[in-house]
């Protein structure tokens, strides 16, 4: 049984699809607390993302090298790039709990580079209003992926550099891409439980009571430029997480695949399709585009027997007609947002007819 | 590296014909916005086939004058606005979406007309042989004399020829119609105009051709400035998004005078960066407008239109008097 299931994992389709779903599930969760709970704008969600990127990549990196002795300056980023990192992939493999220790080093800095990011973010997004806030979001996205691309010492430029295999203790191959996949997946299992507790936290409600009556919450007390900065921070530090996994995954940074198509307007496809403000309507969105995606993906050659057109145009298209039809017919999505209670409901049940004895 | 190899002059002149294109791209997208609250994404892929439609006939199908399909590029774009709005935008405005949502819908509008493009681009390069995938047409243009050694070309003139004629036909259109009050009513309040009679739908409908229309046409002018490839309108949108927002989002003629500061302040700030800090400094040059309009928004929120102009002036000269 055990088995058959490993085999089943090994198939590189379902890893690919699990490993999209969990890193997207993970950006896409965080853009719904800003924009699902909060009712920012974020439409530069690719901001956090890459900067978690450029923490995990180039920043943990050279941290790892500092402390191995090995050169962290600009050398890191340059043609001794393969060869510094060679001699961390070495040191890693050779000991796991290392190896852990750089994967937890990653993530904290990916998140909080996404976390500073998410606080730069605070500083429009208290000022302007919608459509202005929307768009100025998405100037900054583009403007670090800009600088990403071609500021060389930053990491590495178009070029881009290659980076420490943290997943690299459970060895290499085929065995690596599906612990590492589980992994990630944990991570992500781990960061929608947290959201979801957040939803129901008074904080979540006081994030949806900015949304739905700014006056209404200031009335009540809400300090909503805290709020506001406190929301972006957080999905700032997740989004950065997720930016940072796909890099530690794929073992390579390039800021050219970090662009807002992807990594903003993807999520934000996907929390549309799934439910806006709903936790397990994003994981089910996400669960079917990056199925979609990568079915398309995956099976490129055959479908080109079949239909005229370039299977890429069919994946823009499909996902175009996708975004229209739920705009059109289901704005909501797939599982609309409901109120998030408090506590479970059997607990508030016994809570109300012990007040009823009560009286 | 071109740009900088230029003096001054040819450097002022396509940053003119740049301007030229993003204002027109820009005002459109001003024009859809304040009639209808949707900030329009798919201007990007309009405005690509604008680049697209003037490529394709002037070297691909038809030749002759390149100049000679830029009517049909204003009414292709044009049409895609109206297919827009009838296919989509219309039936979210009777349900009153919010902005997101009519935001979002206009991505996926975009990502259709984007998928188009390519499969035209596509077929163009089965049946034609011809490279789809980079376009230089600033070549192919119109030479009408020389200023000292450069070469004087049409689309400078031309460019900001359409962008006064349209600024001169929204001022007639606005202020000396019916419609034009129609359609001001429209803006400021449309259920009041709903009930004086006025099809809202007709403005509406307006807006989104004369918007695609717009970019179209300024798409159509960048492919004589800039070379391109099918993302071309994913690399123009966001200074024209720039030059909507510093134009304020509420008035065609800031949106005009937006694309003009934008692309003025692109071609030629970064050409003076590149002669004081070196050629390097070049690749930045798609940062410049994003600043720009970083720095107009936190200072006035409103864009340049949200500034009241007339107690500017009048402070300044009681502060004289």
């Amino acid at each position: 049984m055990m088995e058959g299931i490993l085999e089943y994992l090994y198939n590189p389709l379902v890893l690919s699809i699990l490993v999209n779903m969990a890193v997207f599930l993970i950006v896409t969760l965080s853009l719904n607390i800003e924009t699902g709970f909060a009712g920012i704008p974020q439409f530069g969600r690719v901001l956090a993302v890459i900067a978690g990127a450029i923490g995990a990549g180039a920043i943990a990196g050279r941290m790892m090298a500092a402390m191995m002795g090995l050169p962290a300056g600009i050398e890191y980023v340059g043609d001794q790039n393969f060869v510094i990192v060679g001699e961390l992939n070495k040191a890693l493999e050779s000991n796991p709990l290392l190896s852990i220790g750089a994967l937890i080093l990653s993530l904290a800095v990916a998140a909080v580079m996404g976390g500073i990011m998410g606080y730069l973010a605070s500083y429009p997004a208290i000022r302007l209003k919608e459509a202005y806030l929307g768009i100025t979001l998405l100037a900054f996205g583009d403007a670090l992926q800009i600088v990403g691309m071609y500021y060389d010492p930053l990491a590495g430029g178009t070029a881009g550099i290659v980076v420490p295999d943290v997943f690299r203790f459970v060895g290499t191959g085929e065995i690596r891409f599906l612990s590492s996949t589980l992994i990630i997946l944990g991570i992500a299992i781990l960061v929608y439980l947290y959201v979801q507790s957040l939803a129901r936290s008074p904080f979540g409600r006081a994030l949806k009571a900015m949304r739905d009556n700014e006056l209404a919450a200031k009335v009540y007390g809400k300090d909503i430029v805290n709020l506001r900065a406190k929301t972006l921070i957080i999905g700032g530090a997740l989004a950065g997480m997720g930016g940072a996994l796909w890099t530690l995954y794929t073992g390579s940074f390039k800021a050219l695949t970090y662009n807002r198509l992807t990594w903003t307007f993807w999520p934000w496809a996907f929390m549309m399709l799934g439910g806006t403000g709903n936790n397990l309507g994003i994981v089910l969105g996400t669960l079917v585009f990056s199925t979609v995606r990568s079915l398309i993906y995956a099976y490129k050659t055959e479908l080109t027997a079949f239909i005229p057109i370039n299977p890429n145009w069919l994946e823009y298209l499909l996902i175009g007609v996708i975004i229209i039809a739920i705009a059109l017919f289901r704005p909501q999505g797939i599982l609309p947002e409901k109120p998030e209670l408090p506590l479970s409901r059997k607990k508030i049940e016994s809570i109300r007819a012990s007040l009823a004895k009560g009286d | 590296m071109q740009i900088l190899a230029g003096p001054i002059v040819q450097i002022l002149m396509t940053a003119i014909g740049f301007s030229g294109g993003l204002a027109l791209a820009a005002a459109g997208i001003t024009l859809i916005y304040m009639t209808t609250g949707t900030f329009n994404f798919a201007h990007a892929s309009m405005t690509a086939w604008g680049f697209y439609i003037v490529f394709s006939l002037y070297k691909v199908l038809l030749g002759g004058n390149p100049y000679l399909y830029f009517p049909v590029a204003f009414i292709f774009s044009g049409l895609l606005g109206v297919i827009t709005y009838l296919v989509v935008n219309r039936w979210l405005l009777k349900r009153g979406a919010d902005m997101v949502t009519l935001m979002m819908s206009t991505l996926g509008v975009d990502l259709a007309f984007f998928a188009f493009i390519n499969i035209f681009a596509d077929y163009l390069t089965a049946t034609y042989k011809v490279n789809t995938r980079l376009i230089v047409l600033t070549t192919e243009d119109i030479i009408l004399g020389k200023i000292g050694t450069f070469p004087f070309k049409a689309i400078t003139i031309i460019s900001v020829v359409i962008v006064v004629g349209m600024a001169l036909f929204f001022y007639l259109l606005l202020n000396r119609t019916k419609f034009g009050i129609a359609f001001r009513i429209t803006v400021e309040n449309p259920a009041l105009a709903s009930i004086l009679g006025i099809n809202t739908e007709t403005i509406y409908l307006f807006a989104w051709f004369m918007g695609g229309a717009m970019a179209g046409l300024g798409g159509a002018i960048l492919s004589l400035v800039i070379s391109g490839t099918p993302t071309v309108g994913n690399t123009v949108i966001v200074p024209e998004f720039a030059a909507s927002i510093v134009g304020g989002l509420y008035s065609i003629y800031g949106g005009l005078v937006g694309g003009f500061l934008i692309g003025l302040s692109q071609k030629l700030i970064i050409n003076w960066l590149g002669s004081v800090l070196g050629g390097n400094i070049v690749v930045y040059e798609p940062i410049i407008p994003l600043l720009i309009m970083a720095a107009t928004l936190l200072l006035y929120p409103e864009g340049l239109a949200g500034i009241d102009w007339r107690r500017i002036f009048s402070r300044s000269k009681s502060s004289r008097r």
